[in-house]
């Protein structure tokens, strides 16, 4: 990669120049979209040819497609210029696939991380944490007691590299194939970092397994990549974080999800997500579940500017559960356009879903669902429950949903409301001498209760208070 | 204008001066027919619901071409009310009503909307005009029209005064089983402070034809606007009912009933805009689905950013009697205005085995119990209609067609 090496070295320079806070990326890919930009990550990473190659034609098939306009009341992504976004910026840590003892990050991520929380939530005895700055996993640890039952956790990039096999299966083919949608299609060509979860059939990992996404540079792409394979009989808790400062240009985060849902088997997927407020955050999360299994997804979307996320569950074989508990809260000029889709394509499959939202100071929520019953999928049920709060008139709820039921011998309920805090509500709390401010945040409190008790204990805690930060308006 | 739909390419300015002579209209008129038709170049066809890789309705796949026949309009028509309000066809509200005509013509439902309203506008060639003066109470408006010709074009105008009220009941019908028809009609009524319209629609067509129907209307200061619709015909229907509620205080109330047996395929729109305070909306929709047919729902209740203390409810409630029959629903709440109460559910399913072990165990047979238990889901909705007349017909309709079922 001789050529490769002169132009980092100018980016280098660059790089200097634009970071807003001191920092060596040992690494740093060109802007936008090119094939010389793809093969840069890819032998960047050493990958095998097959990845290379999955990683082109991901890119021709993001250049075939057009970008989402046609949806009703969709987020406006005009300022989102892909072409201006960095894809790739692999922090300057000795080991490429990360470092196994917290103490040898270097000080500025390890500050950062510190911040956020996650060396104590390990210390807590969890069972793993995988951490990643801006492209790359650095710091990830898994339980050994967990690796002698078989359970791989660890940085895509590396799993890419030992388990072939199971990574040429699963990536990026049946579950999410790049030609789903345009960013899809982005996330295939560049995709970096992420986590990979394989649970042996039959195992139970008590211990959730984390996950924490940093994005510090600006204007750069954050393109992490989730592959969770749960094998028969198992189950696993799986809980993302992702959060980045504020800059002046656009960020993207452009996140792929993939999950394997084995028979019988269980995985829960939570996410608190607080991406900075100018983040297109348009990811793709998808789950295959197969007889009798169960899917949950459990997701917190608090910040960034536009957020376009519809975790999707196909209930494929008999028996399949499916569960969704999402809140979305948007602030000052966010759209936040979230919810759920799910496929019934097999019989006696069932789904809930449970949306809360809340927006404030002229934010727009949006609840867009789509649940399908295919022809055959008997005795299936789905219930699907939207409430929406509102704090003012300058901002915007919405309730889309979409309900495409081709099988008669189904249970379709479908129910939203949409309410201002109740003066009532508040009149009786304020006699009980709570302030306006602090009947309020008990209001919400109590409204987003049913997500955050899905949570373990630190993740609800940090729910709940970026909620009340963004209640005060001091959250930047 | 995607490909496929190329009717316009048959179609003339000397047809459209031809109606517009017929009728003895004035240049104006004459002249929003001829730009809705050099519209239809550029026009497209009316949204329906799109999600990723498909068109819920497809009225691209319809072959206007051969179905529309301007100039072989043929009806039987009945235009009949009190004496103290005008019920009047076109022809002669175009002599007696110019100035009223030339304030609401196209108000409501823009002639170039989309490709639909602009053929219609072009090509009406019957019509009836409602003027209900201050005060009057008009009951019994009957409207009844049967489709004689290959397409017909029918506008509606439904205009009252301060105060005044008016129950209209519509029915359209086909008359010598054609083969395949085009209806197409557009009702605009604007409803004047504190008066009250109840408009029922009853469309039995025949099931070889297509329908497209826009029934819109605007609502002052403490006015109701209620439709009542009930759909039974045609193999296509593609129709929206709405209602602005643009002065304080006013209401609204939708209430549909539809029955798709065969292959019929019905995309029935119930929408509100509250655009003004304390303004209330209730949106009722039950149908039936059975055979191979297709329901498409979408409801929206769109609040306004100045609709303080809005009231806006919705239900949409779909029964599936086979297996085979589709049944999508998409209702929307767009709130804009957070003093708002709003909520919406739909549900999907089929008839309650329990309430059918229940009755048959008490020996009904399976049959009479099914058929009952259909007529009851019906109930909640024929409640909500006013004209005994229309109760009574869209009751009987549902319970024939039920009884054509093995």
């Amino acid at each position: 990669m001789s050529s490769d090496q002169d132009h980092l070295k100018e980016t280098d320079t660059e790089a200097r120049f634009e970071f807003k806070k001191e920092q060596n990326a040992a690494v740093k890919s060109d802007k936008g979209l090119t094939e010389e930009v793809i093969r840069m990550i890819s032998e960047d990473k050493d990958e095998p040819e097959w990845m290379l190659e999955r990683r082109l034609r991901a890119l021709k098939q993001y250049h075939n497609m057009p970008m989402p306009s046609d949806w009703p009341g969709m987020p406006d992504l005009s300022q989102l210029d892909v072409e201006e976004i960095i894809p790739y910026i692999r922090p300057d840590v000795d080991k490429r696939e990360g470092v196994d003892d917290w103490t040898e990050l270097p000080d500025e991520i390890k500050d950062t991380f510190d911040k956020l929380g996650i060396p104590e939530a390990e210390k807590n005895a969890l069972s793993g944490v995988g951490a990643q700055y801006e492209s790359e996993v650095v710091y990830q640890n898994m339980q050994e007691q967990w690796e002698e039952k078989g359970v791989i956790f660890m940085n895509m990039d590396r799993a890419v590299q030992e388990h072939p096999e199971l990574v040429k299966e699963h990536f990026m083919t049946t579950c999410v194939p790049p030609s789903d949608n345009k960013f899809a299609a982005l996330h295939g060509a560049v995709w970096s970092g992420g986590s990979f979860v394989y649970v042996p059939e039959g195992v139970t990992v008590e211990m959730p397994v984390q996950a924490y996404f940093r994005m510090n540079s600006e204007g750069m792409g954050q393109f992490e990549h989730t592959l969770i394979i749960a094998e028969e009989g198992s189950e696993v808790h799986y809980i993302e974080g992702c959060s980045a400062p504020k800059y002046g240009t656009h960020n993207l985060h452009s996140g792929g999800v993939e999950v394997f849902v084995g028979e019988d088997a269980h995985v829960q997927y939570s996410t608190v997500q607080n991406w900075s407020k100018n983040t297109f955050n348009l990811n793709t999360k998808r789950a295959i579940c197969e007889e009798n299994g169960t899917m949950e997804w459990v997701s917190g979307s608090m910040g960034s500017k536009a957020t376009m996320l519809y975790p999707c569950t196909i209930l494929k074989g008999r028996g399949a559960t499916d569960t969704h508990i999402t809140i979305a809260f948007a602030g000052e000029g966010q759209d936040i356009d979230t919810g759920a889709k799910v496929y019934h394509n097999a019989p006696d499959t069932s789904s809930t879903i449970e949306s809360k939202s809340i927006s404030k100071d002229g934010g727009r929520t949006n609840y867009r669902g789509l649940v399908h019953i295919a022809d055959g999928a008997e005795n299936s049920s789905t219930a699907v429950e939207c409430d929406a709060l509102m704090f003012d008139n300058e901002s915007t709820s919405d309730t889309m949903p979409y309900m495409e039921i081709e099988e008669s011998k189904v249970d379709v309920a479908h129910e939203a409301t949409v309410g201002k805090i109740g003066d009532e509500d508040i009149f009786y709390l304020q006699s009980r001498g709570l302030d306006d401010d602090d009947a309020k945040k008990m209001i919400v409190a109590g409204f987003i209760e049913p997500i955050t008790e899905e949570l373990p204990i630190e993740y609800a805690v940090e729910l709940n208070r970026l909620i009340e930060l963004e209640m005060e308006g001091s959250l930047g | 204008m995607s490909a496929g739909t190329q009717v316009h390419a048959n179609l003339t300015e000397a047809q459209v001066r031809e109606i517009s002579e017929g009728l003895d209209e004035p240049d104006w008129l004459t002249e929003t027919r001829l730009e809705a038709l050099a519209a239809l170049e550029d026009l497209d066809m009316p949204d329906v619901i799109r999600t990723p890789g498909r068109d819920w309705t497809n009225l691209h796949e319809l072959d206007f071409e051969s179905l529309v026949d301007p100039l072989n309009a043929a009806e039987d028509k009945d235009q009949v009310g009190p004496e103290d309000a005008e019920v009047l066809p076109w022809a002669e509200a175009v002599q007696e009503h110019e100035e009223l005509l030339k304030e609401h013509f196209g108000s409501i439902v823009d002639p170039q909307e989309n490709y639909l309203t602009a053929l219609s506008t072009a090509l009406f060639s019957t019509g009836t005009v409602i003027y209900v003066p201050e005060g009057v109470d008009a009951e019994d408006v009957t409207v009844r029209t049967e489709q004689n010709s290959r397409s017909l074009f029918n506008y509606t105008l439904v205009v009252t005064e301060e105060s005044s009220s008016v129950t209209i009941l519509e029915r359209q019908s086909t008359g010598a089983e054609q083969d395949e028809q085009y209806y197409s009609g557009i009702v605009e009524v604007a409803a004047g402070e504190n008066s009250y319209v109840q408009y029922g629609s009853l469309q039995n067509l025949s099931e070889e034809a297509y329908n497209f129907t826009v029934k819109r209307g605007v609502a002052d200061t403490y006015a109701t606007i209620d439709w009542i619709e009930g759909n039974l015909g045609t193999q296509l229907t593609k129709t929206e009912v709405s209602t602005t509620l643009s002065g304080d205080s006013s209401e609204t109330q939708i209430v549909g009933a539809f029955y798709g047996h065969n292959d019929q395929h019905f995309d029935l729109d119930a929408k509100v805009w509250h655009r003004a305070e304390h303004t209330t909306a209730d949106l009722v929709t039950r149908g039936v689905t059975d055979d191979v047919a297709r329901s498409v729902y979408e409801g929206v209740q769109d609040v306004g950013k100045d609709a303080w203390d809005t009231s806006s409810y919705q239900r949409e409630n779909t029964l599936m009697l086979s297996d085979e029959s589709e049944a999508d629903a998409s209702p929307k709440l767009i709130i804009n205005n957070h003093d708002t109460e709003a909520s919406h559910s739909a549900t999907v399913g089929q008839i309650d085995q329990e309430d059918l072990l229940y009755m048959t165990s008490r020996g009904v047979n399976p049959r009479a119990a099914r058929n009952m238990l259909v007529e009851g889901f019906f109930v909640p909705v024929l409640e909500e209609i006013d004209v005994d007349e229309l109760r009574d017909d869209l009751q009987e309709l549902i319970g024939a067609r039920l009884r054509q079922r093995e």
